[in-house]
C-alpha cells in the first residue's frame, strides 16, 4: 500500500521535524538578539511534543490497524562511497515506538511541570533550549534504524543532560560534576563509535537489519555467530554501560542530581538512564550470538541492583535515594535482556520509567505530603519493610553501611586508577615541555633562577 | 554578462597584496581596519566566484598558479578564515601594520593552495614564515624557539624538494620532516604553543589554521614518497593526536588550551593524507575545511573573551555565561564541531576518518576515537571554566558587538549548514582523492607502492 507507506512516512518524519523546528526558532531568537517570553516559551514547548504525540501515537494506530509490524523511514543516503557508507534512516516498530511515545508523555509532564517550577528562573530559556535539544536527541535515538543515526540522537542526549546538570552554574559543584558526567558519556561514546565502525566492517553499512534480519523487533534472524559479534556485544554493552550508569560507571549518578529537578527526572529518572537498555533492546540479536554475552549481561544487571540497592539505603537525600532506586531497576531490566525476555524487559522500562517519574517530580513537595498524610491519620505512618541488615554480624554491617556510603568506592578507584594518573602525567609533560620552550628561547627555567639566587639568611 | 570569464583567480590573489599596500599608506587604526575588511571581502567573493567558476567547468590558469580540484573549495576557505580573524580582532588591538600582515598572510596562503609548481609552494611556504616571525619582532616577545624551529624547516623543505625533484629517496624524507615540523607534530611541535602564546591570536591563527603542510603533503609527498616513510609518518601522527589531546585536557591557560588543540586537530588531519588510501584522503579533505574553520570559530569567541577579560586562565571558574551567552554558545559549537560533533560541519569527516582508519586496525581506529574522545573533554573544561562559575560584576556592559554578532552568525551558519551539506562536499572530496592518487600511482617511481 503505497499511500499507508508515505503517511507513515510522512508521520514518522513529523515526530523528529517538531523539535528541529522548535531548535531553529530558539536559534533565531538567539541570533537575533530576542528573549523569549515565558508563556511563548511554554506553548512552543507544549505545541511541539503535542505535534510529536499526535503524529506518533497516529502512526502507531495506523500500524495496528493495517497489521504492518514495521516500518522504515529512509532519508536517503547521506554519503556513499565506494568504501563508505553513511545512511539516515528511521524505522517505526513496536520498540520504537513505545519509546518514543513514553518520551514524549514524559516530556509533556515535565514539561508543563517546568514552565511552573522553573517560573522567573534566570535560566527559564536556557533549560527550555536544553530540554529541545534532549527531546530530539530522544527521539532520533528512539526511531533510529541505523547506528550513525542513533549515535546523532545518542551524543545529543549526552551534551543537553551535561549541560543541564551545569544548569545552576553560579555554584562551583554543578559544573564539576557536570565535566565527570562528560568524561564518562564520551568514554562510552567511544564504545559506540567503534561499534558503529565494527558494523560497517561486517555488513558494510550501519543499519540494525542487515545486522538483525529483516523480520520486525524482537524477532530475527537465525543466531549470529562469529568472533567479531562478540566484540560487537562487548561495545555495545560498554556503550550502554556509561549510559545506563551501570557498574562500574555508577559513580555519575549522583553527581548527576546537581540539576534542576525536573531534568533530574527526565533524565536520571526516566529517559536518559534508560537509553541504554533501550540500546542493547534493540541489539538484543548481537547479545545471542555469545552465551557468555548473556551471562556477562545478567551479571552486570544483578551487580548494578545489588549495588543500587546498597548504596541507595544510606542517601540522605531524596533524589540521590530516588537514582539509585531507579538504578535497582535498571539493573533487573539489563539482567532481563540478558535472560532473554526481551516483552517484560520493555514492559519493565516503560513501567517504571513512569512511576520514578512521578516520584522524581513530588520529590520537591515530599515533606508536604508527609505532612498532609500525618494530619490526616493523625499519626506518623508506619514503617514497612524487612531490614535484614539488622541479622548480620556488626563487623560485616559497619563494612556494609561504609561501602553503601562510599558508594562502593567506584569514584575513588577512577580518581585513583585512572584520572590522577592521566592527569599527573600529562602535566609532567606539560612541564617538560614548558622547560623546552624556556631554553629554546632563552630564558632560564624558574627553577634554575630561584637556584641562582642567594638564599635570605633566616 | 558572462560570470565564468572574470579574472576570479588573479583578483582573489591581487586584492589582498592591493589592500596591503592601502593599509601600509593608512595611519589610522580604524580606517585600517576598515579598508582591511572591504578587501578581504572582495577576496572572499572572488574566491568563491574562482570556486565555482571551476565546479561549473571552466579552468583558469594564471602565471603559475591555477584552480583545481584540492584548490577550488579551499579558496573560500581560507579567505573566510582570513575575513573573520580580522572581523574578531578588537579595535584597541588593530594597527595599519597587524592589517599589512594579515593581508600578506592571505596572500601567500591563497597563493599556495593555488600554486601548482613544486617550487612555486616551497617559496610560499618559506616566506610565510616570515609573517608571524615579523608579528614576534614587532611585540619584542621571545621569538627564538619559533625562529630555530623555522631555520630547521625552511632547509629541510628546499633541500628536500631539491633532492625529491631528482628522484632521491632522501628528499623525500627531509621533504616529510619538514612537514611534520611545520604541522606541529611531537615532538617537534614545540614552536607552536609558544607562537600562540607570545604573536598576536590573529597572527599565529593565520599562520596555523590554513593546514598548508596539509595541501604540501598532497602536492608534494603524495606522488612518489614510499609508503613505509608515510608510514612512520602516520603513527607520529596518531601519537600526536592523542599527546595533544591529552595536553589540552590538563592546560591552565586558554591559549595554551587552544594551541594543544590545535596540534591534536592537525596531527588528525595530516594521519589522514598518510594512510595514502582513497577513504583516507577524502577524510583528509574534508576534515581539512571542517577543522579550520571550526577552530577559526573557536578562536573567534576567545579573541572576544580576552578582549574584554584580558588572559584567560582555565584554574578557575569565571562565569562569563551571563554577560556574553553569544560568546558561550559560538565556543561551545565550533568546539563540538571540531571535534566531529552530530549535526555540525565536522561530524561526516570525523566519522569517514575513523572508518576509513578500520583498514589499518581496529586500534588504529579506537585511537583516534580516543583522541577525538580527549578533545571534547577539553573543550568541556574550557567551556565550563570559562563560562559558569560566579558571575563577575562590570561596570560597563561587556555584550556582543554588532560586528561580533555578525562573525556569530557565520560562523553558525558555516558549522551548521555545513552540516547538512556534507553528502555533496564528500562525493567531490572523494573525486579529487582519486585523482590524486591516480596521479601519485601514475607518477610513481619506487617500486612496492
Amino acid at each position: 500500500m503505497p499511500a499507508l507507506d508515505k503517511v507513515l512516512s510522512g508521520l514518522g518524519l513529523l515526530v523528529v521535524a517538531a523539535p528541529v523546528l522548535l531548535l531553529a526558532v530558539f536559534f533565531g531568537a538567539f541570533l537575533c538578539n530576542r528573549r523569549l517570553q515565558e508563556h511563548t516559551i511554554g506553548r512552543l514547548i507544549q505545541g511541539t511534543i503535542t505535534i510529536s504525540l499526535l503524529a506518533s501515537v497516529t502512526a502507531g494506530v495506523l500500524m495496528l490497524w493495517h497489521r504492518v509490524a514495521q516500518h522504515p523511514i529512509e532519508l536517503g543516503d547521506w554519503v556513499i562511497t565506494p568504501h563508505y557508507h553513511l545512511k539516515f534512516e528511521f524505522v517505526l516498530d513496536l520498540l520504537s515506538l513505545s519509546y518514543a511515545g513514553l518520551t514524549l508523555v514524559l516530556c509533556a509532564t515535565i514539561g508543563a511541570f517546568s514552565t511552573r517550577y522553573l517560573h522567573r528562573e534566570c535560566g527559564y530559556q536556557r533549560f527550555f533550549v536544553l530540554f529541545g535539544v534532549f527531546l530530539l536527541g530522544m527521539l532520533t535515538a528512539s526511531l533510529s534504524d541505523t547506528v550513525e543515526t542513533l549515535f546523532a540522537g545518542w551524543e545529543l542526549v549526552g551534551l543537553s543532560s551535561v549541560l543541564l546538570i551545569a544548569f545552576f552554574h553560579e555554584r562551583p559543584s554543578p559544573p564539576r560534576n557536570g565535566l565527570r558526567v562528560w568524561v564518562v558519556y564520551r568514554l562510552c561514546d567511544v564504545a559506540l563509535l567503534l561499534a558503529a565502525i565494527l558494523m560497517h566492517e561486517i555488513n558494510g553499512a550501519g543499519d540494525f537489519d542487515h545486522l538483525v534480519g529483516k523480520n520486525a523487533w524482537p524477532e530475527h534472524d537465525p543466531l549470529l555467530i562469529g568472533p567479531h559479534f562478540t566484540l560487537l556485544g562487548v561495545l555495545f554493552i560498554i556503550a550502554a554501560a556509561g549510559k545506563s550508569a551501570l557498574v562500574p560507571f555508577s559513580g555519575w549518578l549522583p553527581r548527576a542530581m546537581e540539576g534542576p529537578t525536573p531534568s533530574s527526572a527526565v533524565f536520571y529518572g526516566a529517559l536518559s538512564v534508560h537509553l541504554g537498555v533501550f540500546l542493547l533492546l534493540r541489539v538484543s540479536p548481537v547479545l545471542d550470538s555469545s552465551i557468555w554475552l548473556s551471562v556477562f549481561l545478567v551479571l552486570l544487571g544483578l551487580t548494578t541492583s545489588a549495588y543500587a540497592y546498597l548504596v541507595g539505603r544510606v542517601q540522605t537525600d531524596i533524589k540521590s535515594a530516588l537514582a539509585f532506586a531507579s538504578l535497582t531497576q535498571v539493573g533487573f531490566i539489563i539482567a532481563e535482556i540478558g535472560l532473554g525476555f526481551r516483552y517484560l524487559a520493555l514492559v519493565h522500562l516503560l513501567g517504571h520509567a513512569c512511576l520514578r517519574t512521578l516520584q522524581f517530580l513530588r520529590a520537591p513537595s515530599l515533606l508536604h505530603d508527609h505532612h498532609q498524610l500525618e494530619n490526616a491519620i493523625g499519626a506518623r505512618p508506619r514503617e514497612e519493610g524487612v531490614m535484614w541488615e539488622g541479622r548480620l554480624a556488626p563487623g560485616l554491617q559497619r563494612w556494609l553501611y561504609r561501602f553503601a556510603l562510599e558508594r562502593g568506592y567506584l569514584d575513588s578507584l577512577l580518581d585513583k586508577c585512572v584520572a590522577r594518573p592521566f592527569v599527573a602525567s600529562f602535566r609532567a609533560l606539560d612541564a617538560l615541555e614548558t622547560r623546552w620552550a624556556r631554553l629554546l628561547d632563552g630564558e632560564r627555567p624558574p627553577a634554575a633562577k630561584s637556584k641562582a639566587e642567594p638564599r635570605p639568611p633566616s | 554578462m558572462n560570470l565564468s570569464a572574470w579574472p576570479w583567480l588573479e583578483l582573489t590573489l591581487l586584492l589582498p597584496v592591493i589592500g596591503a599596500a592601502v593599509a601600509a599608506l593608512i595611519k589610522t587604526p580604524n580606517t585600517a581596519a576598515r579598508s582591511s575588511l572591504g578587501f578581504l571581502i572582495g577576496t572572499l567573493a572572488c574566491a568563491t566566484g574562482a570556486g565555482i567558476t571551476f565546479t561549473e567547468g571552466t579552468v583558469r590558469s594564471w602565471h603559475g598558479f591555477a584552480v583545481d580540484e584540492v584548490a577550488a573549495p579551499m579558496l573560500p576557505a581560507f579567505a573566510l578564515l582570513h575575513f573573520l580573524t580580522l572581523l574578531g580582532t578588537a579595535k584597541s588591538r588593530v594597527s595599519p601594520m597587524v592589517c599589512v600582515r594579515l593581508l600578506l598572510a592571505a596572500f601567500v596562503n591563497l597563493g599556495v593552495v593555488t600554486a601548482q609548481d613544486g617550487w612555486g609552494i616551497v617559496t610560499l611556504l618559506a616566506l610565510g614564515v616570515w609573517l608571524p616571525f615579523w608579528d614576534l619582532l614587532s611585540r619584542g616577545a621571545a621569538a627564538r624557539g619559533f625562529l630555530l624551529h623555522m631555520l630547521l624547516f625552511v632547509p629541510l623543505l628546499i633541500v628536500g624538494w631539491r633532492m625529491a625533484e631528482n628522484g632521491q629517496e632522501l628528499g623525500y624524507g627531509l621533504l616529510l620532516l619538514a612537514l611534520l615540523l611545520r604541522g606541529g607534530i611531537a615532538p617537534l611541535h614545540g614552536w607552536l604553543p609558544t607562537l600562540f602564546q607570545s604573536a598576536k591570536y590573529g597572527a599565529a591563527m593565520v599562520f596555523v589554521l590554513p593546514l598548508l603542510e596539509v595541501l604540501a603533503a598532497l602536492r608534494l609527498l603524495l606522488p612518489a614518497t614510499p609508503a613505509w616513510m608515510l608510514d612512520a609518518a602516520s603513527v607520529a601522527c596518531l601519537i600526536t593526536a592523542v599527546y595533544g589531546g591529552g595536553m589540552a585536557v590538563v592546560q591552565e591557560e586558554t591559549r595554551k588550551f587552544y594551541a594543544h588543540l590545535c596540534v591534536s586537530q592537525t596531527s588528525l588531519v595530516l594521519f589522514a593524507v598518510m594512510l595514502h588510501t582513497s577513504n583516507g584522503l577524502t577524510a583528509a579533505l574534508c576534515l581539512w575545511i571542517s577543522s579550520m574553520l571550526a577552530l577559526a570559530g573557536l578562536a573567534f569567541s576567545i579573541r572576544a573573551l580576552e578582549a574584554r577579560f584580558g588572559a584567560l586562565s582555565l584554574r578557575e571558574h569565571h562565569g562569563y555565561y551571563e554577560q556574553v551567552p553569544g560568546l558561550a554558545v559560538c565556543f561551545l559549537i565550533t568546539g563540538l564541531a571540531s571535534v566531529g560533533f552530530p549535526g555540525t560541519i565536522g561530524f561526516v569527516p570525523m566519522e569517514l576518518l575513523i572508518s576509513g582508519s578500520v583498514e589499518q586496525g581496529l586500534w588504529v581506529s579506537g585511537t583516534l576515537a580516543v583522541a577525538a574522545m580527549l578533545n571534547g573533554i577539553a573543550i568541556m573544561r574550557a567551556y565550563f571554566a570559562l563560562f559558569t562559575g560566579k558571575r563577575p560584576t562590570t561596570s560597563v556592559s561587556l555584550q556582543v558587538t554588532p560586528v561580533e554578532r555578525v562573525g556569530i552568525l557565520i560562523i553558525a551558519v558555516v558549522v551548521f549548514l555545513g552540516g547538512w551539506f556534507s553528502p555533496g562536499v564528500v562525493s567531490s572530496r572523494h573525486g579529487t582523492a582519486d585523482k590524486l592518487l591516480d596521479r601519485g600511482s601514475s607518477r610513481t617511481v619506487h617500486p612496492g607502492r
